[in-house]
């Protein structure tokens, strides 16, 4: 032992010219982030390897973001920063499918001069292929923090845009210093969104737009054959959109089209049968009654981790018609069905993994013991968090259980994962060892407290979902004496932007806020009611419009902006 | 289906059938109807047998089969089902109005067989719609022909596949005021309309002859011609050219209505049926001669410019002329009562009940191509039908019970009031209005105009 230490520290010596070891640099970096070490030895933890693997007690070794070891003897190195693990349970760290975490959604083209919106350019257009996540995606976002709190280690990074978005990375979400990709061009981005107000505008216009595309880059590839074999061939013509969709067209890259209902997925699928493409269903909702069909078809999955909101089923009154309660239990059926969908896609064996985009990471864990509350294993939950994504991916070599050899991601936590009580203290990340600070339970909050704190001044950033989409804008409400009075940002009707109404009749009725704004379009108007109630900086409620229903509204109140009167 | 299978079939202009499930076909014997065929007259106290979908007999005393239901109609009214050739019931997109021309665009991506308004239809009497593209483009998508097969969760349950193709072209008002007011680009008038069409058609000869030219040397030693761009939408026109699509055309004016006449006697195309055609009693020789004859209202005008010239004779003098005259709805409420709307003929006009009544099953059927198929109760068609109380004509009828391929999707004694296949697990229950909006044909064009519906129709 002596002797290896001495001749190191000669070689050490030699070499440190040039190279450095972390040791050495970690004592003389200025800004003092710099780690001691990197490697870690949580010592006799509950380890639970891989799915559906039962917890045994071992020692994990990891070192340079590698495990170098999982067992009961091993030979901890003297550098080894130990972590005492007696109480602690280690998971194979998560990985999210598919990821909107860090993105930055690029700014939208300028519209050129003479633009026709029959004819725009496919970058206008939303066709991007050639875009990549990795130029979107920042390390430094909250979500990005939010979600390796959430014990999520590795993440599939889809880019922001229009019907191809563009190329999705693989990006472990490690230390600020390292770019942490681990695979580009990962998947074709694809949705049915249409560009607003330029061809192509809708769903059906994508799904044609789409089918040009694909056979256009075909036959721009066999064009290039022909022009590299035969002299006398016209040189062909290469567009960003056809060279960067060959790797798609050849079967190298999957395209990850985002499905969330069943017709959706139909129209995906229905897309990939025709043209041959490699399919991986994203951001799955609504799925019951088509899983035969995915199973079918042999296209990999991601469902949304997310369940939908029991709001409406709370509200549900007690003295009403039989007719109402009949109505009632047909939304109570439809809401227990979409819970236990996870579980039946877990017993028709289809391996599927989860995607956070569009969901708050606060809120994962929550839906996944719903999921596993109705029907979803514990085994098959673990799997969809760890290994069956990483065989989506194409990552299972260094990703998804913990293995010597793999990656150093993991998730240690206080007791059994699924357990209510549950909580993550640590997250390690390609070796990097995280922190987080153990919630002490809550107080219930009393009734006179509530009232003595409810503020409805002040600026609401709120959000609604109709059947048409999410909206959302600003309420900014004022008081005097005992007046209330302000405005409200909404998505301008007739064109893109947001427009604002001062908001009237404004009734506050404990902790109960109703107000009116009336929505002028085309010469006519139309009054939009808004209801909910407050609790601390969030409102809960619905948005009413004569004809068109009600939709859940929300609303937090800016903690910046508050106004003082 | 192989990609490259599919890629050739679409250049030859095949219709392409991606894994059409098996539909439901039943058997059914319905016993003491008057029965309406449309095509052979009515037969009082009649039997109709109908076995795996087809009818298999129509005369007095039949017997079922063992194992097949029988239904007394004594007193009843047995038709064909109705057949409306110009819906936007069950699609999730109408409009995709951003050009002139769409032809790529198919109706039969956007089929929702989960939309009430099919069960609507169905409690209507309507057994087959034809689910068309809006009219805000001179050269709209192609549409699709629904059966009303409710209860199914596969859209391709409902499109009948049997069908030919057909497309939405429009003239006039709408195409201007999108394209040329709305976008300042070609058509700004009717003149730029007939222009938009005939460059296409032109567009479309060269395509093909692109095509047919590089095909022929492809296979060549050395050869150094190149594929041509793929373009479904020139496809799509080449495929007109040559007889495959039938094209369906709202128009409201005489004179954009006798220019597509000329366009399509230039292009040798003689698949065309005009839509609306308000003013088709001005030309109705030339309709009856040149077309395959004009869908129109009963009773419905002066909605805009364009429309104020008409007239609730306008069917019957179609009539008159021998052009095929079909009455559709457009309109989700409309679809609802179709038997009414072809009784007005009656009043205006004076029609037979025979000619009424092919107003909406046997003309219907020929104008989307489907008449050797459906729109009639004749042995060997298709068992679409449907059991009146009354005679479908009188103001009194009711639609009791209806089938599709003889298997029956509406009873209104047995049915369940709530029909909806599709809850949402978020769904606020509210109260029921019964009102809201209908008129269909402009959806998903508002974002240009500022409407009220976009609103809340932010993704478009």
């Amino acid at each position: 032992m002596k002797k290896t230490l001495l001749k190191a520290g000669v070689i050490g010596l030699l070499v440190s010219g040039w190279v450095s070891s972390n040791l050495v640099l970690g004592q003389s970096d200025p800004s003092g982030k710099k780690r001691i070490t990197d490697t870690y030895a949580i010592t006799n933890a509950t380890v639970f390897t891989a799915p559906g693997k039962a917890g045994t007690k071992a020692t994990v070794l990891i070192q340079s973001g590698i495990i170098l070891g999982v067992g009961t003897n091993l030979n901890l190195p003297k550098d080894a920063r130990v972590i005492v693990g007696d109480s602690l349970f280690i998971y194979p760290g998560f990985i999210d499918g598919a990821s909107d975490a860090g993105i930055t959604k690029p700014k939208d083209l300028e519209r050129p001069e003479g633009f026709v919106s029959s004819n725009p350019s496919d970058e206008i257009a939303g066709i991007t292929p050639l875009r990549s996540a990795k130029d979107q995606f920042s390390i430094s976002g909250d979500k990005v923090d939010d979600l390796r709190k959430t014990g999520f280690t590795l993440i599939q990074s889809v880019p922001e845009g229009g019907m191809l978005a563009g190329k999705t990375s693989i990006i472990v979400l490690g230390s600020p210093s390292s770019t942490n990709l681990l695979k580009e061009n990962a998947a074709l981005a694809a949705n049915f969104r249409g560009s607003r107000g330029m061809y192509p505008g809708t769903p059906a216009g994508v799904m044609a737009k789409f089918r040009d595309v694909y056979e256009n880059a075909e036959l721009t590839q066999q064009r290039g054959q022909q022009y590299a074999s035969v002299a006398g061939v016209k040189r062909p013509e290469i567009t960003p959109t056809y060279s960067s969709m060959s790797d798609v067209i050849n079967g190298q890259t999957p395209v990850l089209f985002t499905a969330p209902t069943e017709l959706e997925i139909r129209r995906a699928i229905n897309l990939q049968k025709e043209l041959g493409f490699n399919l991986i269903l994203t951001g799955l909702e609504d799925y019951e009654s088509v899983i035969d069909v995915i199973k079918a078809s042999n296209a990999k999955v991601l469902i949304k981790l997310e369940t939908p909101s029991d709001k409406s089923i709370k509200a549900q009154k007690e003295e009403v018609t039989e007719a109402t309660k009949a109505q009632y239990e047909r939304v109570k059926d439809a809401y227990s069905k979409a819970i236990a969908q996870a579980g039946k896609l877990e017993k028709a064996g289809i391996p599927f993994a989860f995607t956070t985009v569009g969901t708050k990471p606060a809120d994962l864990m929550k839906s996944l013991k719903v999921m596993i509350e109705n029907g979803l294993t514990e085994q098959g939950a673990m799997a969809a968090l760890t290994t069956n994504p990483a065989n989506i991916l194409g990552i299972s070599r260094f990703a998804g259980t913990i293995e010597k050899g793999k990656m150093a991601n993991l998730v240690l936590t206080t007791d059994s994962l699924f357990k209510e009580d549950s909580q993550i203290k640590h997250v390690v990340v390609d070796g990097f060892v995280y922190d987080y600070e153990l919630a002490t339970k809550k107080k219930p909050e009393t009734n006179g407290e509530k009232k003595d704190s409810l503020k409805v001044e002040g600026n609401w950033d709120y959000k609604t979902e109709s059947p048409h989409g999410n909206s959302g804008g600003v309420l900014a409400i004022a008081k005097e004496g005992d007046i209330y009075s302000g405005t409200i940002t909404y998505d301008d009707p007739s064109g893109s932007g947001k427009t604002s109404a001062p908001i009237r009749d404004v009734a506050v009725d404990g902790n109960k806020l109703t107000f009116f704004f009336d929505v002028t379009a085309s010469g006519m108007t139309i009054a939009v009611e808004i209801s909910g109630e407050i609790s601390g900086t969030s409102m809960d409620g619905t948005m009413s419009v004569a004809q068109f229903g009600s939709f859940p509204f929300e609303a937090t109140l800016s903690p910046t902006l508050i106004t003082n009167n | 289906m192989k990609k490259q299978a599919y890629f050739l079939a679409a250049l030859l202009g095949l219709s392409i059938q991606i894994a059409t499930a098996q539909v439901k076909k039943g058997s059914v014997l319905i016993k003491n109807a008057t029965v309406i065929t449309a095509t052979k007259g009515t037969l009082e106290n009649s039997d109709l047998l109908v076995q795996d979908g087809i009818i298999k007999q129509i005369g007095k005393n039949l017997n079922a089969p063992s194992g097949v239901q029988t239904i007394d109609a004594t007193g009843k009214y047995l038709m064909p089902g109705i057949i409306d050739a110009h819906s936007h019931v069950g699609l999730d997109v109408v409009n995709e109005a951003t050009s002139p021309i769409t032809s790529e665009v198919r109706m039969k991506d956007m089929v929702n067989p989960f939309e009430i308004g099919i069960y609507r239809a169905l409690a209507g009497g309507v057994t087959v719609s034809h689910a068309m593209h809006g009219s805000a483009n001179v050269i709209g998508g192609q549409n699709a022909t629904l059966k009303h097969r409710w209860g199914s969760t596969d859209p391709q349950d409902i499109i009948m596949q049997d069908a030919p193709r057909t497309i939405k072209f429009a003239l006039g008002e709408n195409p201007t005021r999108v394209h040329g007011r709305g976008a300042g680009i070609q058509p700004r008038s009717r003149m730029g309309v007939e222009a938009v069409i005939r460059n296409g058609f032109n567009e479309a000869l060269q395509y093909k002859k692109a095509w047919a030219d590089y095909k022929a040397k492809a296979s060549t030693k050395g050869n150094t011609t190149v594929a041509p761009e793929y373009d479904e939408r020139l496809q799509t026109l080449a495929d007109i050219l040559d007889g495959k699509i039938i094209i369906h055309c709202h128009s409201y004016r005489a004179d954009e209505i006798y220019m597509l006449i000329n366009v399509a006697k230039d292009f040798n195309i003689t698949k065309l049926v005009f839509q609306h055609t308000n003013e088709g009693f001005k030309v109705a020789p030339e309709i009856a001669k040149y077309t395959m004859g004009a869908s129109v209202f009963a009773d419905w005008w002066a909605y805009k410019m364009e429309v104020y010239y008409s007239t609730a004779f306008n069917a019957a003098i179609l009539t008159a002329n021998g052009a095929i005259t079909s009455i559709n709805s457009d309109d989700a409420e409309l679809i609802r009562h179709l038997y009414h709307e072809a009784g007005k003929t009656q009043r205006y006009g004076g029609l037979t009940d025979d000619q009424a009544i092919a107003l909406i099953t046997i003309n219907p059927a020929k104008q989307l191509g489907i008449d050797d198929k459906v729109g009639s109760l004749e042995v060997g068609k298709q068992a679409d039908m449907v059991i009146f109380d009354n005679h479908p004509l009188s103001v009194y009828a009711v639609p009791m019970m209806t089938f599709i391929d003889g298997v029956k999707y509406f009873d209104i004694k047995e049915n369940a009031d709530d029909q909806r296949l599709k809850i949402s697990a978020t769904e606020m229950v509210e109260p029921i209005f019964l009102s809201g909006e209908s008129h269909r044909c402009m959806q998903d064009t508002e974002f240009l105009f500022g409407t009220t519906e976009s609103l809340f129709n932010q993704k478009h």
